[in-house]
């Protein structure tokens, strides 16, 4: 079955020309030209991801990726014209999964599309633990201190990626390759921004992280630091 | 025991010369103790105007008054005692005629009468008629041998002979007129001024006598005293006054100046709305309008430029965001028919392959555009990380090495094993070393691309030095401005906006680093980028040399010999086929090591 996306930009042109290029590679689109729609045309095509832009005319894309978060886990990539760090920042923190900057070439969007849409792999029963929080990989469930976190499929990959070689140091580079998808350098604001994101979740101080911990001038591990 | 006794005796000059030590700081103290009032004068008459126009005016006036006074004292003086001594001179002319008359004309022949008409005469002369107290001293000319005498010598009051000046008693016995002198009358201890007035009389039996009367001119002294005084107190009450009132007036004059001179600097630190305080109409009010009125005018200025900057990168800005949708478009609709192009006549197929490339060019510029943008409009934000500069270096070198490749260039790489960790923006640090390092490709002529990175306590640096063509040191002061080019006439090949390397230099800047040049026309350059540790340290020195010290040859060709220590390159390294050619180039250097870069021009 073809995965079906939803375009939200209010440019029609490009949103035709991205159409066309998903259509290309095989996925089926629907547009959204405005952001006080987007949402209800989200509940009505119910995709498989969402591409957003971050200046919408209406509800700007920050407000329209939170409304999504708030009742749907599906992958938002945003499309911007900023690169500022404030903005892609802040849109990250809004939930969306990563980013893709304008112009952008047909052939990275598809590559990020993908990357997002990649069937997660069956698990074997599989449980993890670092600190008090314990990872059930093959149902997608993540506890501390025996209650629940909802964790986003990205946040979840981040997480499982780490705690499975808790001995080991990852950097962001390989953070990027590992959860995101990315072959080449990017941006690593992605992996510090989720690295938040899934802290403020799962740690009992975000300020003191116990799971997730920073190794200044390499990256992240798993685990206490000793 | 004899033993204690001598470090006894050795204690004792030690003693003695701790000692001595605090007799210097005691007068060293006494010394900054007059130093310190002196030094604090010293500061203040610099500093205030208004401590200077006080203690001058002070300083002139007392001179003033104490001519003025001494110059009064003076006229009054000898005012008072030319008057008395008019009024006394008139006194004595007359009672001293009317003495000398009376004993002249005196019949007695023997010693009791001519005592007791002495006596009477004389007594008619003290106080008679006087209007100062006056006294009289008679005083025999003496003659020599001859002690048969009448009359004695004879004195008034507690008056003796000895009061009469030996001059004056000359001149009185030798001539016949009236004679004075001042004298100083009474004890040590109670000297008063006087007048001593003296005439040559005879007493029978025709004997000379000295007849002098003596005035006593304390009550002048005590006048001219009392007036003294009065001038004194006088002069004191009128220096202060005028201390007052020298204070009092170079404070309404200088407090204005010291206010604009604070309203000044507060303007000058940005504080753009400050203004003096206007009151009335005179001098200092117009000062303070004509102030104010310049101070509005350049805040209008100034705001107005602000505005017009902060319009002009809006635009920038806008443009630049506004552009990218369509060019968004563009791009894919372009990617879309590149693509496609095979199924094109050949015509077509070319101008996909040119718009595809173009659009790419167009792009970069627009990125670098907004970029210049950002940072011309201060919002450009530091994100600061602990990163391994060796990392960043390397993951440049990948991305350079397929261009160097193609240039012909190797790169090489020479850092220290232990890492190199700081807090900088990765992301701008990779950008500002990226554009070097394909800056130097571009630039380097086939020959290699040394990059280097070095460490000290408070910074690290990277140099990255090309063998191209070099540039002179007036174009070193220009390469980082926007769209300069050192030939206008070359030809831009890599398709660099231009823009490049000014906003390393601006990402530099945001790091508080520093992004220094060298160059030699002919024989190369170097660029070096030194960055503070962390966002607290500042750089006091780079960790590797600019100018580098060989600078006429490429050291090791190969990579192989490379001098520093660390890593031998292997990154970005393209094995050269070592055929005929190749050689020659080995000896051409080796034989003409001043000018390798002409003979691998050739030669390659």
């Amino acid at each position: 079955m073809k995965a079906r996306i939803l375009v939200v930009d209010d440019d029609e042109a490009l949103s035709e020309m991205i159409g066309i290029v998903l259509q290309n590679d095989g996925f089926d689109a629907s547009f959204c030209y405005d952001g006080s729609g987007a949402l209800e045309a989200f509940r009505e095509s119910n995709p498989d991801l969402v591409l957003l832009d971050l200046m919408l005319p209406g509800i700007d894309g920050i407000e329209v990726c939170k409304q999504i978060r708030a009742e749907s886990d599906v992958p938002v990539v945003m499309l911007t014209a900023k690169s500022d760090t404030a903005d892609v920042v802040r849109g990250l923190e809004s939930g969306a999964d990563d980013y893709v900057p304008k112009p952008f070439k047909p052939a990275e969007l598809v590559a990020r599309v993908r990357a997002r849409l990649r069937p997660n792999e069956t698990h074997a029963a599989e449980t993890l633990t670092v600190g008090d929080v314990s990872i059930d990989v093959a149902g997608h469930r993540v506890t501390r201190a025996d209650k629940q976190v909802s964790l986003t499929p990205l946040e979840f990959d981040l997480l499982v990626t780490m705690a499975r070689k808790p001995w080991q140091v990852f950097s962001r580079e390989q953070l990027l390759e590992a959860v995101w998808g990315y072959r080449h350098a990017a941006d690593t604001r992605l992996v510090n921004v989720h690295v938040q994101r899934l802290r403020s979740k799962i740690e009992v101080d975000p300020e003191k992280p116990q799971v997730i911990q920073t190794i200044r001038g390499v990256g992240y591990k798993a685990g206490t630091a000793s | 025991m004899s033993e204690h006794a001598t470090t006894g005796n050795e204690i004792v000059p030690v003693d003695a010369r701790a000692q001595v030590p605090p007799v210097a700081p005691a007068f060293l103290r006494l010394k900054l103790w007059i130093r310190r009032p002196i030094e604090w004068i010293r500061q203040r008459w610099q500093r205030h105007l208004m401590y200077r126009t006080v203690i001058s005016t002070l300083l002139f006036t007392s001179l003033a008054l104490l001519a003025a006074g001494a110059f009064l004292s003076n006229q009054i003086s000898s005012a008072l005692f030319s008057e008395r001594f008019n009024q006394i001179s008139k006194e004595s002319e007359r009672g001293l005629t009317q003495a000398r008359s009376i004993l002249e004309s005196a019949s007695t022949t023997d010693r009791v009468s001519t005592q007791s008409l002495v006596n009477s005469t004389l007594a008619t002369l003290e106080g008679d008629g006087a209007t100062v107290i006056r006294d009289f001293v008679l005083k025999p000319v003496p003659v020599a041998g001859d002690e048969n005498l009448y009359v004695g010598p004879t004195a008034s009051g507690s008056l003796t002979t000895r009061v009469v000046p030996e001059d004056l008693a000359e001149s009185v016995q030798n001539n016949s007129g009236i004679f004075w002198r001042s004298i100083e009358l009474g004890v040590d201890s109670g000297r008063q001024p006087g007048i001593i007035i003296g005439t040559k009389v005879l007493i029978p039996p025709g004997r000379e006598y000295g007849l002098y009367l003596v005035y006593d001119l304390s009550s002048v002294q005590s006048t001219l005293e009392f007036i003294n005084r009065a001038m004194v107190f006088t002069g004191l009450v009128l220096l202060l006054v005028v201390g007052f009132i020298s204070w009092s007036v170079s404070r309404t004059v200088v407090r204005p100046v010291a206010d604009a001179a604070y309203v000044s600097e507060r303007i000058a630190a940005g504080d753009l709305d400050r203004r003096m305080k206007v009151a009335g109409k005179d001098e200092v009010a117009r000062l303070g309008t004509a102030f104010n009125h310049m101070a509005q005018s350049l805040q209008e200025q100034i705001t107005a430029l602000n505005n017009l900057s902060a319009m002009q990168q809006r635009f920038v800005s806008d443009v630049s965001h506004e552009l990218r949708t369509p060019l968004t478009t563009v791009r894919m609709a372009a990617e879309l028919i590149h693509d496609a192009r095979e199924n094109f006549d050949p015509l077509t197929s070319r101008s996909a392959e040119l718009m595809y490339e173009q659009i790419e060019r167009f792009q970069n510029l627009l990125n670098d555009l907004l970029e210049v943008s950002r940072f011309d409009a201060g919002v450009a934000v530091l994100d600061r990380e602990s990163t391994d500069l060796n990392v960043i270096v390397r993951k440049v070198i990948d991305i350079a090495t397929p261009v160097a490749d193609e240039y012909g260039s190797i790169i090489r790489f020479n850092a220290p094993a232990e890492g190199c960790v700081a807090e900088f923006d990765p992301r701008r640090v990779e950008r500002i070393v990226r554009n070097l390092v394909l800056n130097a490709v571009e630039h380097g002529e086939q020959n290699p691309i040394d990059i280097t990175i070095g460490q000290n306590d408070s910074s690290v640096a990277v140099t990255v030095r090309d063998y191209g063509i070099g540039m002179s040191p007036e174009a070193s002061q220009h390469v980082f401005d926007r769209f300069w080019r050192a030939d206008p006439a070359r030809a831009r090949t890599t398709g660099g906006s231009g823009l490049g390397l000014s906003i390393s230099m601006e990402d530099t800047r945001l790091h508080d680093g520093r992004l220094e040049t060298w160059g030699k026309k002919g024989v190369g350059s170097v660029f070096r980028l030194t960055l503070p540790r962390t966002a607290f340290d500042s750089i006091s020195s780079s960790p590797l040399p600019l100018e580098p010290s060989v600078t006429e040859e490429i050291v090791g060709l190969l990579g192989d010999s490379f001098p520093l220590t660390g890593e031998v390159p292997k990154i970005g390294y393209t094995p050269l086929i070592l055929d005929d050619e190749d050689i020659l180039i080995e000896d051409e250097i080796s034989l003409k090591p001043t000018d390798p870069t002409d003979g691998l021009g050739e030669s390659k």
